[in-house]
Formats: C-alpha cells, sequence, structure tokens
C-alpha cells in the first residue's frame, strides 16, 4: 500500500487530565497507521481517552505518563493485538465481526508508531 | 476448518462438522468461527460465574438477511441451535452468550448498513450490526435534524436494545415503543415484513405501526420467534433547547416523596424524557468511576458497604442522599415553563434543591444531555477493584411513593443479608412505571461474592412472586427464574409462549430458553439452564 503522508495533530486532546496537560507533537503517519488512528477514534477513544476512566484506571495501576494509550512509547502491536482479541479487566474482546485482523493490525501500527 | 471443543447438544460430531461446512458455503469460511480464540470472543465478558457455562460452539456471521434464511434452513436439517446477536454487547444480560451451552452464535455485526434516513419524517432503516455509534455517524453526515435517543454503552445495536427493551434518555427513550416495521427471518427461513413493510412497494413502511391485522412486531421482542434483520426506528427532531435538572434531597427516607413529586411532572409532560433516581450509593459509585477509584478506596469489608460510609462520601463532596437527574427538551421558552413548574413542585419538599443548565441549538453537544453515545457505564464495572461484571434485578414497580419506597427496603434489607453493595438507580418507563434497577456488582475472581449475589438474585425472585412483582429483564443465567415470576393463573403466559415458540420453530432451532421459553424437545431440561 502506498504510503500517504499525511500530517496530523497529536495531542489535541489537551482538556487536562487530573491535572496533566499532554504537549502536542506532529508526526506523519503512513497510511496504514493514519487508518488505525481512524479506527482508534472509531473504536478505543471512548474509553481511552483523556480524562475516561480506562485512561484513569490506567493511570492508577501504572502511573500517569502510562495512562493516555496514544501517548506510549512502550507498547508492542503483539500485544495490543493479544489484548484486543483476549480482552483485560473490564475491556471484552474485540471480535472479527467488529475488527478485521487488518484493522487491528492498523490500530497497533498507530500505538507503536516511531514517528512522533 | 478448525474444529470446536463444545458442540451442539445431541449433535453428533459429524453432523457438526458438516452444518459448519455447510454455514461456510453461505457465508464464506473465513466467517464461520471456530476457533479457540474466535470462540472465546463470545464468552459472556461479565460473567457471574463460569463463562463455560454458556459457551457458544461456534460463531456464523452472515452479510445478509439472505445469508441468514440461508442458515436457519441448514440449521434446521442438522438440529443446530442458533442464538442471534446484533451487536453482542448485551453486557451484564450475558453479552454475546447462549443460553444453551453449544449453540451457534449467529452473529449480525457484519449487517450494518443504515438503508434509509428520512429527516422530513423523522425516521431510520437500520440493519442489526448498527450500533449507536454508528446511527449517530450517519445522523451527523445526513445533516444533524435528527437525534438518537442512546442506551448508557454506544456499542450496542440500535435494534437488539429496541428488541430487549433498552431504555435512553430522551422524550424517545423508551426504545421499543419507537420500533416501527421489522423484516424478520422465521425459525423456518420464510423472510416476512411486518406492518405496512407488508405491503409490497410500500413507502409508509416506517410511519405506521399497525398496517393490517394483528401487529406482530411486539412478539419479536424479548423473545425466540424470529430474527430481525431491518427495522425502522423512530427518531426525534433536534430540538430548540435542551435543560438539565439535578433534583436534591437530603434525608435517608426521602425516596417517596422524590417518586410522588415526579409522578405528576412526568404524567402531564413536563418532564418529557426518562428520570432516573439514584440511590446514595449510586452517587458515590457514578463519581468514583471517572475518578479511578473503587470500592477499596473507601471499604474493605465483605460485608454490604455500610450506609454511614456511604453517606459520609457523599457529605464529604457535598451531596445529598438522593439525586434524581433528568432531561427536558424544548424551545427555550417553553423550558422556562417546565422549569418554572419543576421548582414549584419541589418548592414543598423540605430541603429539597433543584439544580439546572441549559443548552440552545449551536451550542456544542454536551456529555451531559446524554444524546452522543458513549461508553462512560463501563466505568463503573471495576467498582469491587476489578476485572469486574455485574447483573441486575429490575421489578417494575407503579411510581407510588409507598409502593416504591417499600420495595427498594426489601431490596435493600436482602442485599445486607447477602452482604452485597445496593447499587439502585430508579427508571421510569413512560410515565407510568418504575424500574427498580438494583445492580449486584462483583469481581470475576471472587467466587464467594458471585455465588451470594446468585443466590441473591434468585431470593430476589421469589420475594417479587409473593409480592407479586417481575422483573423487566434477565442475564441468561436467570431468563427461567425471571419467567417464572409471570405466574398467573398457572403460569399461562409461558405456556401461550411455547405454544407460539412450538408453531413457529418446530424444530427447536432458534435460542432456546431465551426469556425462559424453551421449545418442545428441551423444556425437561430447563432446571439444569438457569
Amino acid at each position: 500500500m502506498k504510503a500517504m503522508g499525511t500530517v496530523v495533530m497529536l495531542g489535541m486532546w489537551f482538556a487536562a487530565f487530573e491535572g496533566v496537560a499532554f504537549a502536542t507533537a506532529e508526526a506523519v503517519l503512513s497510511a496504514q497507521e493514519q487508518e488505525g488512528k481512524h479506527l482508534y477514534d472509531r473504536t478505543c477513544i471512548y474509553c481511552h481517552g483523556p480524562g475516561l476512566w480506562a485512561t484513569n484506571r490506567i493511570a492508577k495501576r501504572l502511573d500517569k505518563d502510562h495512562a493516555l494509550l496514544e501517548n506510549r512509547t512502550d507498547l508492542s502491536a503483539e500485544g495490543i493485538r493479544a489484548i484486543v482479541r483476549s480482552g483485560v479487566g473490564s475491556m471484552p474482546p474485540l471480535r472479527k465481526t467488529e475488527l478485521s485482523d487488518a484493522e487491528v493490525d492498523a490500530i497497533a501500527a498507530y500505538l507503536t508508531r516511531t514517528a512522533r | 476448518m478448525a474444529q470446536s471443543s463444545v458442540r451442539p447438544p445431541g449433535v453428533s460430531a459429524a453432523a457438526f462438522k458438516d452444518a459448519l461446512k455447510a454455514f461456510g458455503e453461505i457465508v464464506g469460511p473465513e466467517w464461520v468461527l471456530v476457533t479457540e480464540e474466535e470462540r472465546h470472543s463470545y464468552l459472556d465478558a461479565f460473567a457471574p460465574g463460569n463463562p463455560d457455562e454458556h459457551a457458544a460452539s461456534a460463531a456464523v456471521a452472515p452479510k445478509s438477511a439472505e445469508e441468514v434464511q440461508a442458515i436457519v434452513k441448514v440449521a434446521n436439517r442438522y438440529k443446530i441451535p442458533l442464538w442471534p446477536v446484533s451487536t453482542g454487547r448485551n453486557l451484564a444480560y450475558g453479552g454475546s452468550a447462549p443460553v444453551l451451552r453449544g449453540s451457534v452464535v449467529l452473529d449480525l455485526k457484519r449487517m450494518r448498513r443504515v438503508l434509509e434516513i428520512n429527516e422530513e419524517l423523522g425516521y431510520a432503516l437500520v440493519e442489526p450490526g448498527v450500533s449507536f455509534f454508528d446511527l449517530f455517524d450517519a445522523l451527523q453526515a445526513a445533516g444533524g435534524k435528527l437525534w438518537i435517543s442512546t442506551p448508557a454503552p454506544g456499542w450496542g445495536s440500535v435494534i437488539g436494545n429496541a428488541l430487549e427493551h433498552g431504555l435512553g434518555y430522551t422524550p424517545y427513550g423508551v426504545h421499543t415503543d419507537t420500533i416501527c416495521g421489522m423484516e424478520v427471518v422465521l425459525p423456518t427461513g420464510e423472510l416476512v415484513r411486518t406492518g405496512m413493510g407488508a405491503v409490497a412497494g410500500t413507502r409508509e413502511w416506517q410511519i405506521f405501526k399497525y398496517g393490517y391485522g394483528p401487529v406482530w412486531d411486539g412478539l419479536f421482542t424479548q423473545s425466540n420467534f424470529g430474527i430481525v434483520t431491518k427495522m425502522g426506528v423512530w427518531l426525534m427532531p433536534q430540538p430548540e433547547a435542551v435543560a438539565n435538572v439535578v433534583v436534591s434531597l437530603p434525608n435517608a427516607g426521602d425516596l417517596p416523596v422524590m417518586v410522588d413529586t415526579l409522578r405528576p411532572l412526568r404524567l402531564n409532560d413536563t418532564i418529557n424524557a426518562t428520570y432516573t433516581i439514584m440511590n446514595p450509593f449510586r452517587s458515590i459509585v457514578d463519581g468514583f468511576s471517572m475518578q479511578g477509584k473503587s470500592r477499596p478506596d473507601i471499604y474493605q469489608g465483605r460485608d454490604s458497604i455500610p450506609f454511614d460510609v456511604v453517606a459520609k462520601e457523599l457529605a464529604a463532596e457535598g451531596r445529598a442522599l438522593w439525586n434524581a437527574t433528568f432531561n427536558l427538551f424544548d424551545r427555550d421558552k417553553g423550558l422556562d415553563l417546565r422549569l418554572a413548574a419543576i421548582q414549584e413542585a419541589f418548592a414543598h419538599v423540605p430541603g429539597a434543591k433543584v439544580l439546572t443548565k441549559r443548552w440552545q441549538r449551536g451550542q456544542p453537544i454536551e456529555q451531559w444531555m446524554r444524546v452522543q453515545p458513549g461508553l462512560f457505564a463501563l466505568g463503573i464495572v471495576d467498582w469491587y477493584g476489578g476485572p469486574g461484571g455485574h447483573m441486575n434485578f429490575a421489578p417494575v414497580v407503579a411510581p407510588i411513593g409507598k409502593r416504591v419506597g417499600d420495595l427498594y427496603e426489601a431490596i435493600y434489607k436482602r442485599f445486607v443479608e447477602y452482604g452485597v453493595d445496593y447499587y439502585c438507580g430508579l427508571l421510569n418507563v413512560g410515565p407510568r412505571a418504575l424500574l427498580v434497577n438494583a445492580v449486584m456488582f462483583f469481581n470475576r475472581d471472587d467466587e464467594d461474592l458471585i455465588r451470594r449475589g446468585r443466590e441473591l438474585y434468585r431470593v430476589l425472585a421469589k420475594d417479587g412472586i409473593a409480592a407479586g412483582f417481575g422483573d423487566y429483564r434477565a442475564h441468561i443465567s436467570f431468563m427461567d427464574a425471571a419467567a417464572d415470576m409471570y405466574t398467573f393463573n398457572g403460569h399461562a403466559l409461558r405456556a401461550l409462549n411455547e405454544r407460539v415458540k412450538d408453531a413457529l420453530d418446530p424444530q427447536g432451532i432458534l435460542a432456546p430458553g431465551k426469556q425462559g421459553i424453551w421449545p418442545h424437545a428441551l423444556r425437561g431440561n430447563k432446571e439444569g439452564h438457569s
């Protein structure tokens, strides 16, 4: 697939999250990462957005720096795929009829992107 | 094709293999989901106990009504029980898991077209895989003149939620009432359309519910009489303005006066949408979930959390013991009149406080308006620390203060007796009914708490029988127990349901045990499944 570089503003979610404001940064996304961001915003953001319950739960279990998935640099594609398909804690698994394997791969690519 | 470690009861390995192969020829082999990982994704994610008790043997995911028809015919040939799910997010009621272990889940999520949006007449025609998120997006793309009514979790199906008698928080909040016209695959594979849809070439399918003759739509809700493949849903035109109201009362015994004060306001449509009365415990839990806090932060006992702990938390937040919240939808001047009437009514209640906020067309939609789907509700599930789940007992009661108060207290005593925290919201279903939605949270790895929760449900159901109440909806583990509450004339309603079931589904392949309706061949096994 041809890489269609797209500039997006990461960290547009500057709403305060427990007193922490996330810095903005520019990044060039590949086509797969762009698709992953689109899917993330349609699927994951409802719990993992800034200030939302899953973000707050992760902040409590790990720390605030690891709370917002989009800001993490320590996630692995393999781990993301496993969690999406198997679920974790109160997060149920997402089925193939909800997200195809290619779509899960795209989300994983977005969350593990190197360009930030 | 991979083999499943679970089989439908009474079906040989060879027959099951042939059936799966036949399903694959209909939908494509990639949409027959049978590996352990795939089957795992159809387990009840919030199971109160071992989810394997309700494990599916496989799932099959069609793309069209024609494929559903073909699957049903194969299921009849091999006597494979099918458990249809729309998006499979009926969490706390079983999610996508079947009542009968070994059923094949008929996953309709791939059927996710919004077939029509009609802004002139205020309706949409959708397929079962369309979630509230999907419909919201489609309506926004169409111009945003129509609003959805969404339940707490937005990833649920518009069709599935209406079929399960779900609720939202707008004037269109009784979702079953918004159904207008269905397309249904019957358990023997025939395709029918209800209401005006029975007229070939009609353009009036979604505007008149009744058609000519009996109205069938209700028979396909909370039942196992057919598979709904299309449905019309009425939608609310965007109002000019919205107001939110929070009514607070200070005393532990204020529930009856809250109910009696709200009732006439709802009955005369001053309050024109669903209201929720939160018990003291619910008020702290809802706040905690957004803060990442849970029970262990304030209480570690194995008993039901004491009232004084709850009251202390609320006092620390400056909140009252009883809080009711609802939204009003009108023109701006209309809201002024409605709010004045509400203020006047509660001016007569000692200690009452009424807080309001407003929205006008053109302003951004805000979360409190509850017209944009989200997943905020999932945050409460880990109340006991997680990984959590919950089940509900929600008897129907008239909004008469004393009657509601007595029922609320009777349930409260049982929760204390069984050592379960008493999270309770009282929601109106139209102007004349309340659900006392008593929620039993648990950690999924806490066998003792789950056992107590399950026993609690059963004793509450027995109490309900003695007092003349019925549950409105139930988890797959308790569908028989809930059906048992409908006792009139020797459970004559269940007998009628069974006669209809046997007539429409002679092989008994569609969702055996749903709502306590079992096909003839499995009726004797009922107790084993509840």
